[in-house]
């Protein structure tokens, strides 16, 4: 008996925990099927008396939810792509091309963006978009999404490549390959566990960002999904079963990803958190 | 040119974009801030330069040196709270196998929602009429928290609901680590009578301690980076009770278009960010091998 | 690189124009609003097979019509919409709704330095937002615009804080006063009389308290709100004329009768006047607690009139509401029936604007600053016409509150304006970092008034160079 106690207790810890995780959600998707305010507030963890789907019509039209997730959607693709691409271009030529010298001095100084926390830069690069007359546009998000995941993806991607040995390139340069072609034909496809977790990094980074989306944009047709649910929340303050409808919409796109690719995103988050 | 790989073109054509890039929004805007600190500019007219007078103004200025302490709570509310309950729970995780990938999925989630999001999830949780605590404190027939709303209790919202984000993130960063241990190592120890405790603090702690560090540092660095949830949250509010520095700096320069003060800020924050990690590397992180993942 | 500008934007352009391709129906009711009004016809004739001499254009028109509560007011700006969109050819307004702080404190800052602020935009008089705006080259000189419309006599005397050296950047839609909202209901259930003497007012909170009734509902987590009420015991305490004397300095914010008005907001705070918790409270809660029965009063502008009505929000009090000015103040300066009055909120025009952008403004303004659209807003939404409407359209007037509105106003001495369409906008902002230390309970009276009083030397310092 006192085996299987002890065997229960880390459970019980545990579950607690993900209670503490989980009801706030549970208690948001009851609240969002709720009538009003006062069945919130009398029955929070009750089921809804009448199930108010109407909320969720409401508030899709309401909020705009579908505009804003295909913004985010595309703008987070888009530079998680570039950003992957053009990381890997770099790091190819830091690693394989022979310009030791010149390679050494570039990695560092790409590397030094890495002690800059993100948020020190957001004044000036609001006026740097604004001067190059990009603000209000996707491209015054595009472009430091893209930049700013640079310096930990040329790292990461880096040194994966140094990993992969050397012979097989050198045979396909006997064969008469290009360095662009070597890099397109034998080096990316080698890379692609590396690719995949920086392309994820980079998604989710751009996916969830508020910052800049908040104030580089003001155009409601081009808002993201963050900024567009704040947007939601402050005209609809009081409307809780409304706003808990946002927030199922916003919060499932991003569960089902998980549980369809958590093994990906966790790994690929933390080794970009590990190496950074 | 018989060696490809010594083309320079080809060399140049794959690393001038990044480069250009990342001198245009990381180099460039560095520059520039370094400029406009030391100026008045207000975003309207011509900028004058000023000298240090941001700077010095921004020690007196009493609503950032209390936004910087509060960047301090947060700062040890990681490294004295948090850390100390990751350890834990990492451990308490390894232990079980029954549902570990359960636990180990549950606990991540949050850090992969947006900030925003869980802010104003959140900003709902706390409400004092219909909000999930308030219910449940009145449950126990405890009357209602102004949660947001009162000075007190704040910051403290703020700093559970960071946790509630962060704390799972870096629960499977350790978790790795501690898997990553040989077997054989934990066998001998059981072999020896040592109870799980006592494996757990004597082999357990000492082998993970690089992670450790390294969720140390990305603590503070993270407790430094803390705005999107302020911002979207209590704004800083009640009465700049949950103000921190890089909200305050976002404030200063939007809404009040304090552009050249705002930059001072960001530089003060950098040096900060700089300062504090240097510290901790020195003080207390011998040199370790790179972590390999 | 003006080139290179324009060619990044080119790229940008269509960019967005992919986007919306792509977005497919899901795009299209983003740009044009939520009321079907909106949709209809200025849309598809583009495409139609006749000729299309005109060029389509878009412009944006930046608004703060957003939420339940202002629906009267968006139903009226989508008529102007419509009908000039209808009387120039080719021209497609993109409707920009945002709440009303964040645009006037986040957005339009943001967007006035980078030089590219909306063509349309509401805007606010005074020296914080249209004058400063307009003296840095931002807004649209409107004098010669008035002129051709024959407008220019046509406001009340309510321009001066959107003009710049005898210049109109803005035109003020309305006009307001802030005062007592009651709920005759509440009061009539505690035997409770009208708050129109000092002592009643008093009378009636106390009771409330002590019946688990919130005397004031307020929500100051945006400072704007309480401020409202500190305008009006500074008017009252300090006299009529105070609020002006700031910039010029014949008034002090620390000397004894402004610091009386800050005592006295905080020894409501203290007596438990206001809505416990009132820091974390949105603007919309506060009128959330009132209609809901848990406040009994509240403080706040004549606009929220039209939110009582039967088809809107506060529909469940509709009819058991009632509006009053601030009793006189026992220990009062100067006329004690004057009251606040406001034409603060208004249309402003970006100055960069092309040929037939300026053809819009036109008729813009000629359809929202009409006879009709005036009756129309005071009519339909509680607004007080900032132009001079005849004796017979105001005798149309049948909502009861707005009655006792214009009631108000007629029986005031005098009235003074709300002290941010006068300060500088630091001084503002100020003014709210420090009443919210005051609510908190974090600064004193005399502190809080030294410390505005120190904003508003330096900025008159500033000024004077």
């Amino acid at each position: 008996m006192p085996a299987a106690i002890k065997k229960t207790i880390p459970h019980v810890v545990l579950l607690a925990y993900v209670a503490v995780i989980l009801v706030p959600f549970l208690f948001v998707l009851l609240s969002s099927f709720k009538a009003n305010n006062v069945e919130i507030a009398t029955r929070p963890f009750g089921l809804p008396k009448i199930w108010a789907f109407e909320n969720y019509k409401e508030a899709w039209v309401k909020a705009k939810i579908s505009v804003y997730f295909w913004n985010s959607l595309y703008l987070s693709l888009s530079s998680a792509v570039a950003g992957v691409l053009l990381a890997a271009a770099t790091a190819f030529a830091l690693t394989r091309m022979k310009f030791e010298s010149a390679s050494r001095w570039i990695y560092q100084f790409v590397l030094i963006g890495m002690l800059i926390p993100g948020n020190v830069l957001f004044i000036a690069q609001y006026l740097l978009v604004r001067n190059l007359g990009i603000l209000n546009t996707h491209w015054s998000l595009f472009l430091p999404y893209t930049a700013g995941a640079l310096p930990i993806s040329v790292l990461l991607i880096a040194a994966f490549m140094r990993s992969i040995p050397g012979e097989l390139e050198e045979a396909a340069i006997v064969d008469g390959l290009s360095a662009p072609g070597l890099f397109v034909r034998i080096l990316l496809p080698l890379t692609l566990p590396a690719l995949v977790t920086v392309f994820i990094v980079n998604f989710l980074g751009n996916w969830n960002e508020y910052l800049l989306a908040n104030f580089f944009l003001n155009k409601d047709s081009l808002r993201t999904l963050p900024t567009g649910m704040v947007g939601f929340r402050d005209a609809f303050q009081t409307n809780y079963a409304l706003i808990c409808t946002g927030i199922v919409f916003s919060v499932v796109p991003v569960l089902v990803l998980y549980a369809l690719l958590q093994k990906n995103i966790i790994e690929g988050l933390t080794a970009g958190s590990v190496k950074g | 040119m018989k060696n490809a790989l010594r083309n320079p073109y080809v060399y140049v054509a794959f690393i001038l974009p990044t480069i250009a890039l990342y001198f245009l929004f990381f180099i460039y805007p560095m520059i520039m801030s370094v400029y406009y600190g030391f100026t008045d500019w207000d975003g309207l007219n011509k900028p004058n330069f000023i000298g240090s007078d941001n700077f010095a103004t921004a020690f007196r200025d009493p609503e950032f040196r209390s936004s910087m302490l509060n960047n301090v709570y947060i700062l040890l509310f990681s490294c004295c709270v948090q850390v100390p309950l990751i350890v834990v729970f990492s451990l308490v995780i390894s232990s079980v196998k029954r549902l570990q990938g359960f636990y180990k999925t549950t606990v991540f989630m949050p850090s992969i929602l947006s900030t925003s999001v869980i802010g104003i999830l959140w900003g709902y949780i706390y409400d004092p009429d219909v909000g999930l605590l308030n219910n449940l404190l009145k449950l126990f027939g405890a009357g209602p928290i102004y949660w947001l709303a009162e000075s007190k209790w704040a910051m403290l919202s703020i700093l559970i609901t960071n946790a509630w984000q962060w704390m799972g993130f870096y629960i499977v960063l350790i978790l790795a680590a501690i898997l990553a241990i040989p077997k054989e190592i934990d066998e001998a120890a059981r072999i020896d009578g040592a109870s799980g405790a006592q494996r757990a603090w004597h082999l357990t702690v000492p082998l993970i301690k690089p992670v450790v560090n390294v969720v140390i540092m990305l603590s503070i660095a993270g407790a430094l980076r803390v705005v999107d949830i302020v911002l979207v949250m209590t704004g800083g509010g009640p009465a700049g009770a949950t103000e921190v520095m890089a909200s305050y700096m976002v404030n200063k320069a939007i809404k009040y278009g304090e552009y050249g003060y705002g930059t001072a800020l960001a530089i003060i924050i950098f040096v900060f960010a700089l300062v504090l990690t240097a510290a901790y590397q020195i003080l207390f992180a011998r040199r370790q091998e790179r972590l390999e993942y | 690189m003006k080139k290179k500008l324009t060619s990044v934007l080119a790229a940008a352009v269509a960019l967005a124009a992919l986007l919306a391709g792509c977005g497919g129906g899901g795009n299209e009711p983003a740009a044009s609003g939520s009321s079907p009004a909106s949709e209809s016809p200025p849309a598809s004739p583009s495409e139609s097979p006749s000729p299309a001499k005109a060029e389509n254009f878009t412009m944006s028109l930046r608004h703060i019509q957003i939420g339940e509560p202002q629906k009267f007011r968006k139903a009226i700006l989508d008529d102007v919409v419509k009908k000039t969109e209808e009387e120039v050819p080719g021209l497609k307004f993109e409707l920009d709704g945002v709440e009303d702080s964040v645009n006037r404190f986040t957005k339009l800052p943001a967007e006035m330095a980078a030089g590219n602020p909306p063509k349309i935009m509401s805007i606010f008089g005074g020296a914080g937002d249209t004058q400063k705006y307009a003296k840095a080259g931002r807004l649209l000189d409107l004098t010669p615009i008035l002129e051709e419309l024959g407008l220019k006599d046509k406001f009340l005397n309510v321009l001066d804080p959107f003009s710049v050296d005898g210049k109109v950047y803005g035109l003020p839609i309305g006009g307001n006063t802030e005062g007592i909202f009651y709920n005759t209901e509440i009061f009539g259930k505690y035997g409770l009389n009208p708050p129109t003497t000092w002592d009643d007012l008093i009378k009636a909170a106390d009771t409330l308290k002590e019946n688990g009734i919130t005397p004031f509902a307020v929500g100051s987590k945006g400072a704007w709100v309480p401020n409202m009420t500190i305008n009006t015991f500074i008017g009252r305490l300090a006299g009529p004329e105070t609020i002006t004397g700031f910039t010029t300095g014949a008034s002090k914010w620390n000397s004894p009768d402004v610091v009386a008005a800050y005592t006295l907001y905080k020894e409501w705070v203290d007596k438990g006047y206001f809505t416990k918790g009132e820091l974390g409270k949105e603007y919309g809660d506060m009128l959330n607690d009132f209609v809901a029965g848990k406040a009994g009063m509240m403080f706040d502008g004549s606009w929220r009139s039209s939110a009582f009505k039967n088809d809107a929000v506060g529909a469940a009090v509709a009819g058991k509401v009632a509006f009053v000015s601030l009793p006189p103040l026992p220990n009062g300066k100067g006329d004690q029936t004057s009251v606040n009055a406001n034409y603060g909120e208004g249309y402003g025009f970006s100055s960069d604007m092309n040929e037939n952008e300026l053809k819009a403004v036109k008729a813009f303004i000629k359809n929202m600053y009409s006879d009709e659209m005036q009756l129309r807003g005071l009519l339909e939404d509680g607004v007080l016409p900032s132009m001079k409407l005849s004796e017979e359209s105001i005798a149309q007037v049948s909502d009861p509150i707005v009655k006792q509105v214009l009631d108000v106003l007629n029986g005031a001495g005098v009235t003074f304006p709300h002290f941010d369409s006068v300060v500088q906008s630091k001084v503002y902002t100020e003014t709210e970092t420090q009443l919210q230390k005051l609510i908190a309970g974090k600064a004193t009276p005399q502190q809080v008034a030294d410390a505005i009083q120190k904003v508003q030397d330096e900025e008159n310092a500033a000024a004077a160079k």
